[in-house]
């Protein structure tokens, strides 16, 4: 009969192993392009290169703050972003829940599939299914639906008003089967025994899901909060781009920091300025990540992320 | 196992090395090796579609310039940020052209001062090109670039459908100014309830700010202006601002109330040729540098066949964007500058390179009629061609030396020429402005023009209460700073003119 030798290592090297593709993907796209910071203070110009270009100072940041559209695109970021995190994370919660206490028949798979899809299809494909029901002239809203209830038939693309419903709406459609993935998978690692002692002691199905169901919930909802926090200042390009289709008249409510740097800099292709508008966006979402996380640790040291 | 294993891997070395001797001989020829990237409008075409024709033009490169060219189709649309990002990441590039972009190219030093080398290199393009032109692609006195040579004189025109202006019995010969238009369009909603007169030229542009005569837009894009000289005056004003633009915006004001033009013109992804070909619009506006019989003619099989008609509402004007726009640069990370410009030369002076790069290999691509006209194969179409750049024919080298695609009439190129010569200049002709030292503005206001100028020109926004919005956003914007700083760099070029 062979003896194992218990090896220590052989309890990380698999993981490792697992997770390597990931580190690898990390490494090259997010820590070796981090070079491109030096961009942000240089007056780049192709012949001198990266390192040989003159540096300006923080002249490349002057026009994420020029004009009144700096106050206008931080707050639609901003609060955009805020109601994401606070009605995504509601939705998503509450179907994993409801998935899960509708056990595992044949047609949860079916309604988590069609919660699925509209995560796969891009945000153009999005954008021509939002127009297909928004056009002005021929839209499924104008041409039926309000034709039907005899109303006036509305310009939607430059009706600014509607908008910030419609975009929170398209957000949650696209997203919530997804997030609600991570959710359900938490759920079902919930030891049984619990929900059964709960039972036993006469608990309703509504109480076990406040009492039981919810608070184990708490680490994942404040690990994929405070990683949402941390992209608080970058927002969803397609959703503002493609489903306004780029309209002029809606910018007051869909202009976000990304669309603004895109529109700004599309004519001049400047390097310098792109490099200077991500960076200040990943400073101030690395600020606030640190300063919620310090909160929750405030808070309730046993779920802060580090 | 084993012998077989190493034997396996013998067989792999004896390969590898064999491949590597085999390349050290094919380099050993030494020619100058140049990448030439281009704008197409056409499908691209497959690596070995593409590989044909490189060696084609390289049979006749090698022999005449010691070089070797490898093309670099690029899709229009992504062309100037592939190229920007090719030279950042230091990709091979030799040869690529400015769309739009003259003067970012020269402030970011993208490419190489040409005044020297063109007397040695590319004496034929200088003469061919000449002085005048050659200023328009020059800066502070040195020359960046070479424009394209093609008729560049773009007139103003209606394109309509014919078939229904004939049923109608309509006088489009009348219709000699963009107001004209109006009577036109309002007869066809009359008769035709459920069509829409008027189709937007592409997203947010229903061609009437071109309509607009005598304007020098001071290097800035059509769409999107920022401070311009009108009627002959050397005084840098707000387009915006002016009575010609209030004009024009009411007036696309009234055909948006009358339901005379698409509601959606400001937003539409569809460009004019898609609208034309759904049969649901009679017209366009939109500017062409050819005669009106071959315009029309060209556009008929893009717009789903019906009967095209076009009509000149407005006269040419040049200005220096006019000719710098479409400009031919050799970029300042090429290693081999000369054997560039030597090629960049060809595409100017060598029929038989031109052809290739725009219609591709005989017989294979195209075939010639004994006219001497060219079309497509029997049973193909510009789509199902291994190879073509027809729809890039204004945009690289000379068009007067390219072979006319079958259904055009070979008087149009005097008539081309002529409206070359004959067109209204700017009176600040080769001045460029170069936006670096008010960047920051630009890049605001930029974003202002595109929230209003689409629903403005579109007649979807009111001109009485969005166009003072409109100034005083501007304004906020940084539009002053960047007037002022046009009219002192106009100052300086007219100092030292």
């Amino acid at each position: 009969m062979q003896t194992r030798k218990p090896r220590k290592k052989s309890n990380t090297l698999p993981l490792l192993l697992i997770a390597s593709p990931g580190i690898f993907y990390l490494i090259v796209n997010s820590y070796l392009p981090m070079f491109g910071v030096f961009l942000a203070f240089k007056d780049f110009n192709y012949f001198k290169g990266i390192f040989g270009s003159e540096w300006n100072g923080f002249e490349n940041f002057r026009f994420l703050f020029r004009t009144r559209d700096a106050l206008v695109m931080t707050r639609n970021t901003l609060a955009y972003n805020a109601v994401f995190i606070v009605l995504g994370t509601a939705a998503a919660v509450l179907v994993a829940v409801l998935m899960f206490e509708l056990g595992k028949k044949r047609r949860v798979r079916l309604f988590q599939s069609a919660l699925l899809l509209p995560n796969l299809l891009s945000w153009v494909v999005i954008g021509f299914i939002g127009y297909a029901y928004l056009n002005a002239d021929t839209g499924f809203i104008n041409k039926t639906v309000y034709k039907a209830l005899g109303l006036p038939a509305v310009s939607w693309y430059s009706t600014p008003g509607p908008w910030p419903f419609i975009l929170v709406l398209v957000h949650l459609w696209k997203v919530t089967g997804l997030s609600s993935v991570i959710y359900m998978a938490s759920i079902s690692g919930i030891d049984k025994g619990i929900f059964e002692a709960a039972q036993l002691d006469g608990a309703t199905k509504l109480q076990q899901i406040v009492r039981i169901t919810i608070p184990m919930l708490k680490p994942t909802i404040i690990i994929l909060t405070l990683m949402a926090i941390g992209r608080i200042f970058y927002s969803d390009f397609g959703l503002f781009y493609q489903v306004p289709q780029n309209s002029g008249r809606l910018f007051d409510v869909t202009q976000t920091i990304d669309t603004y740097v895109y529109r700004g800099l599309m004519e001049r292709n400047d390097v310098g300025m792109s490099a200077a508008a991500a960076l200040y966006q990943s400073l101030v979402g690395f600020l606030l990540v640190l300063s919620a996380n310090a909160l929750v640790r405030k808070l309730n040291p046993e779920n802060a992320l580090f | 196992m084993k012998p077989i294993k190493r034997l396996f891997l013998l067989l792999l070395g004896l390969v590898l090395t064999l491949s590597l001797v085999q390349g050290v001989f094919a380099q050993s020829k030494q020619y100058d090796q140049v990448t030439y990237a281009y704008a197409t409008f056409n499908n691209i075409p497959t690596t070995e579609a593409l590989a044909g024709v490189e060696e084609a033009i390289n049979q006749i490169t090698r022999e005449k310039i010691s070089t070797e060219v490898k093309l670099v189709p690029i899709v229009i649309w992504e062309y100037s940020s592939q190229v920007s990002l090719a030279l950042q990441g230091g990709e091979k590039l030799d040869v690529f052209q400015s769309l739009g972009d003259f003067n970012t190219a020269i402030s970011t030093g993208m490419c190489v001062d040409l005044t020297d080398m063109l007397d040695n290199y590319a004496p034929e393009s200088k003469d061919l090109i000449g002085e005048a032109w050659l200023a328009a692609t020059s800066f502070e006195g040195k020359v960046y670039g070479i424009p394209t040579y093609k008729p560049i004189a773009l007139t103003p025109m209606v394109i309509y459908r014919k078939d229904i202006a004939d049923a109608l019995g309509l006088d489009m010969s009348a219709v000699n100014h963009v107001n004209d238009v109006t009577e036109v369009l309002r007869k066809v909603k009359a008769a035709y309830p459920e069509m829409t007169p008027l189709a937007a030229v592409n997203t947010g542009n229903i061609g009437i700010g071109l309509t607009v005569p005598n304007v020098d837009y001071l290097t800035d894009s059509y769409f999107s202006p920022k401070g311009v000289l009108m009627n002959d005056e050397l005084k840098v004003v707000d387009f915006y601002a002016s009575d010609e633009f209030a004009a024009v915006t009411q007036l696309a004001r009234t055909w948006y109330n009358e339901d005379l033009v698409m509601k959606d013109a400001a937003t539409t992804a569809s460009a004019a040729a898609e609208l034309m070909a759904s049969g649901n619009y009679f017209c366009y506006i939109a500017s062409y540098s050819y005669p009106e019989v071959d315009t029309a003619a060209s556009l008929e099989a893009q717009a789903g066949g019906y009967p095209l008609g076009a009509k000149i509402i407005g006269s040419a004007f040049l200005d220096t964007s006019s000719i710098n726009a479409l400009s031919w640069m050799v970029s300042s990370t090429s290693k081999v500058p000369e054997a560039a410009l030597k090629f960049l030369n060809l595409t100017f002076t060598d029929k038989e390179i031109v052809n290739l790069l725009i219609y591709g290999l005989e017989g294979r691509d195209y075939v010639v009629n004994d006219d001497g006209t060219v079309r497509y194969p029997d049973g193909q179409d510009a789509s199902t061609v291994p190879y073509t750049a027809q729809l890039s024919v204004g945009t690289l080298g000379n068009f007067f030396i390219m072979h006319s695609l079958q259904g055009t009439n070979s008087e149009s190129l005097a008539w081309e020429l002529e409206q070359n010569k004959n067109a209204k200049t700017s009176v600040a002709m080769g001045f460029t402005f170069d936006s670096t030292p008010v960047k920051t503005e630009y890049t605001a206001v930029v974003n202002v023009i595109e929230q209003f100028l689409p629903g403005l020109v579109c007649g979807s926004a009111d001109p009485e209460t969005d166009i003072p919005l409109f100034l005083q956003r501007l304004s906020e914007a940084g539009l002053d700073e960047i007037i002022a700083e046009k009219q002192a760099q106009l100052d300086h070029w007219l100092a030292n003119k």
